[in-house]
């Protein structure tokens, strides 16, 4: 998966319009973000690369851009 | 009828949206599922009381998707993290506000209170066992004494840790051991009170595997005592019980034959080349899917087939020596070339039930596919191509869940597959009278009984067609209408010559001022065109007169599904006495001094049990 299609993944799972997510926004500013959203993006990391996550990275997630870390998507770490 | 049927299958849009199965793809497009899932037509409303002993909005969100997926269209209430206990013993206001039809006890393993200490004495387990019990009967009868809602009940998961390793499982202090006595007692529990259902998450996890249930950083995390992927498995099993409780539940598999029954193809390979029997890897799977089959039919399913076959050699696969599966154990068997779509039609109009009663099974993606697109209310499972993955294809669905099984769901192929003699034994007479008279019927007709509530309560939410006002009650509600001097309730259960239907139809109404309202009047359809309705009305007739109720005033609720008794009060005589917007129709009826039965072919009989009783 590329990093504008996790980004758009992630428009579809928050309900907001394709392409309004641009990496560096901060997690607990974004519109309809719950933690529920976060177990989504937790589960659906997992399910993606097939692992457990462990505790501190998911603790450590602050903004969009760690969790394209989290989901482990190519090229993420170097464009944000 | 059948017209009626057919009609109303036209309309029904239940199932219009598949859910996908694997946990990313729910994620992934849950809110525009719930979006188009919020577009059908006929969606049951029911408030649903989640009181967790651990975080539960994900479980929240998630059961949503699966009950609108089986018509039912949820309003929650959550109780705050591991307030369960507080909500209900210092009965917090907005939840008795809510007035819920059904409490949800999401609780866990983590949520029991004392674990025994190692080496104690068995004795002393025992009354831990009994005071663990206790704290939720404490919470159980209080929400049924005060809230009246169905309960439904986690059973106890297992931790994915072992202290003691074995010995768990083996001492009455190791905690398996703990945990699988408490599951014990609550089922006890929940087998003498008919208003409490286990939801048994033992069984889940196990299916799950515990490490995968258990998610241990979802817990840290966010207190969710079950992972994600455990909450998907949960939230699918609840709404399949749910599905149950408002009388949603499928009713009928319909099997395609080659390579779905047995391997190959009787039409090229005959009958004796089949892989069928237990010398053969993939002979043995069919027959142990065969037996599954089979099962589900003694537990009340109705079968079908619908095969692109001859019909001889479709029906001639049947006299293999291994087939466990016999021709007769089929209510209807459509096996010719018409397409699919229009051959499981015929089985619905033929068994008179919904197509949203049918789930159809076939080894071909192609014919699924049609079926699935030109039939959206029939449910068609992902079956795969593996014969050994069929089964659990079907169950993972929980399409056939029951809330309680009744003696009449032993014997409903019987009804149905009697229904055909009664069908052909029809075609014989050119008088329908005589017909009906040759029918030899007899019906037991009385007030509600505790022994048929049950069943009653099954009929109520149920029955579509014959239903004058399509309410659903629940047990907890047909049992105080049963109790209350102010109702009249009447049941009537119909027996001829070619069997017992067993109890087929319902009135129900408040008495207020000398004047009745009836509530309920609902009839299956089983039964219709056999003058049972009449023998009922007669019924009610009388018993009005013995309690001196003078009027009768009855309403007609139209839904999708039962324009057939849209007449039924003018045919009986009543007069219209208004109509509203919606349709709803107002019908009233004097009480006359004297009666003339209107029903002239069915036998009263003494009720057996009400003769028992006042002896």
């Amino acid at each position: 998966m590329t990093r504008s299609e996790f980004l758009l993944e992630m428009d579809d799972i928050l309900g907001l319009p394709p392409g309004t997510l641009r990496g560096n926004e901060k997690l607990e500013e974004l519109q309809n973000w719950d933690s529920t959203s976060l177990i989504t993006l937790i589960s659906l990391a997992e399910s993606n690369n097939g692992v457990s996550l462990s505790l501190q990275r998911i603790v450590d997630c602050s903004t969009v851009g760690d969790l394209l870390q989290l989901a482990q998507v190519d090229g993420a770490v170097a464009s944000i | 009828m059948r017209a009626e049927a057919e009609n109303s299958n036209k309309v029904e849009r239940r199932g219009s949206v598949t859910l996908p199965t694997t946990l990313p793809e729910i994620l992934r497009k849950r809110e525009v599922l719930k979006k188009e899932l919020l577009q059908q037509e006929n969606l049951v409303p029911v408030r649903i009381a989640i009181l967790g002993g651990s975080t539960t909005s994900e479980l929240r969100k998630m059961l949503e998707l699966f009950l609108l997926a089986n018509g039912i269209k949820p309003a929650f209430y959550e109780s705050g993290y591991n307030r369960y206990r507080d909500d209900v013993l210092f009965e917090n206001p907005e939840l008795w506000q809510f007035k819920p039809d059904i409490v949800f006890f999401h609780t866990t393993w983590r949520n029991v209170s004392h674990f025994p200490d190692l080496l104690e004495q068995e004795a002393r387990v025992e009354e831990r066992v009994s005071s663990e019990l206790a704290r939720f009967t404490e919470l159980w009868e209080k929400v049924h004494s005060e809230l009246g809602a169905l309960i439904v009940q986690n059973n106890f998961d297992l931790p994915n840790l072992r202290l003691l390793g074995n010995l768990e499982a083996a001492q009455s202090f190791g905690r398996v051991n703990f945990l699988m006595r408490l599951n014990t007692e609550f089922a006890r529990y929940a087998r003498s009170h008919s208003r409490l259902l286990i939801s048994d998450i033992h069984y889940l996890a196990a299916e799950v595997g515990l490490d995968a249930w258990a998610g241990n950083q979802y817990w840290y995390n966010f207190h969710m005592a079950i992972s994600p992927a455990a909450t998907l498995a949960l939230a699918r099993n609840l709404a399949g019980m749910l599905q149950a409780v408002y009388g949603r539940s499928r009713k009928c598999l319909v099997l395609d034959l080659d390579n779905t029954l047995w391997g190959g193809v009787i039409g090229d390979d005959g009958v004796q080349n089949l892989l069928l029997g237990r010398d053969h890897p993939i002979g043995e799977a069919y027959l142990d899917f065969q037996q599954y089959v089979k099962d589900l039919k003694r537990r009340g399913i109705l079968l079908a087939v619908c095969s692109k076959n001859e019909r001889e050699n479709a029906r001639e696969g049947f006299t293999h020596p291994d087939s466990i599966l016999k021709i007769e154990d089929f209510s209807a068997f459509k096996a010719n070339w018409d397409t699919k779509p229009e051959n499981i039609r015929a089985i619905a109009a033929e068994l008179n039930i919904g197509l949203d009663s049918l789930v159809f099974v076939d080894d071909n993606p192609v014919e699924r596919a049609v079926v699935a697109e030109q039939l959206p209310e029939v449910a068609v499972p992902d079956v795969g191509s593996d014969i050994a993955s069929y089964a659990k294809a079907i169950e993972r669905e929980r399409y056939f869940e029951l809330e309680k099984l009744v003696a009449d769901d032993l014997s409903r192929s019987d009804f149905y597959n009697s229904n055909a003699a009664r069908t052909v034994a029809e075609a014989s007479f050119a008088d329908y009278g005589e017909f009906l008279s040759s029918l030899d019927m007899s019906a037991e007709i009385g007030p509600f009984l505790p022994v048929y509530l049950e069943r009653i309560t099954q009929l109520i939410n149920k029955t579509n067609q014959f239903n004058l006002t399509t309410r659903r009650y629940t047990s907890a509600e047909v049992e105080s209408m049963a109790s209350d001097p102010d109702w009249i309730t009447i049941y009537g259960r119909l027996a001829d010559r070619f069997g017992d239907n067993g109890l087929v139809s319902v009135i129900a109404g408040r008495v207020q001022d000398k004047m009745l309202q009836v509530d309920l009047w609902l009839m299956s359809c089983r039964v219709f065109k056999r003058e049972m309705e009449f023998a009922m009305f007669d019924a009610l007739v009388e018993r009005c007169q013995e309690l001196g109720v003078c009027k009768i005033v009855g309403v007609f609720i139209p839904s999708k599904k039962n324009a057939i008794v849209g007449s039924l009060y003018a045919s009986l005589g009543f007069l219209s006495a208004g109509a509203k917007p919606n349709g709803e129709t107002r019908w009233e009826y004097v009480v006359p001094r004297s009666y003339e039965p209107r029903n002239h072919y069915i036998r009263r009989s003494a009720n057996a049990l009400m003769a028992v009783a006042s002896a």
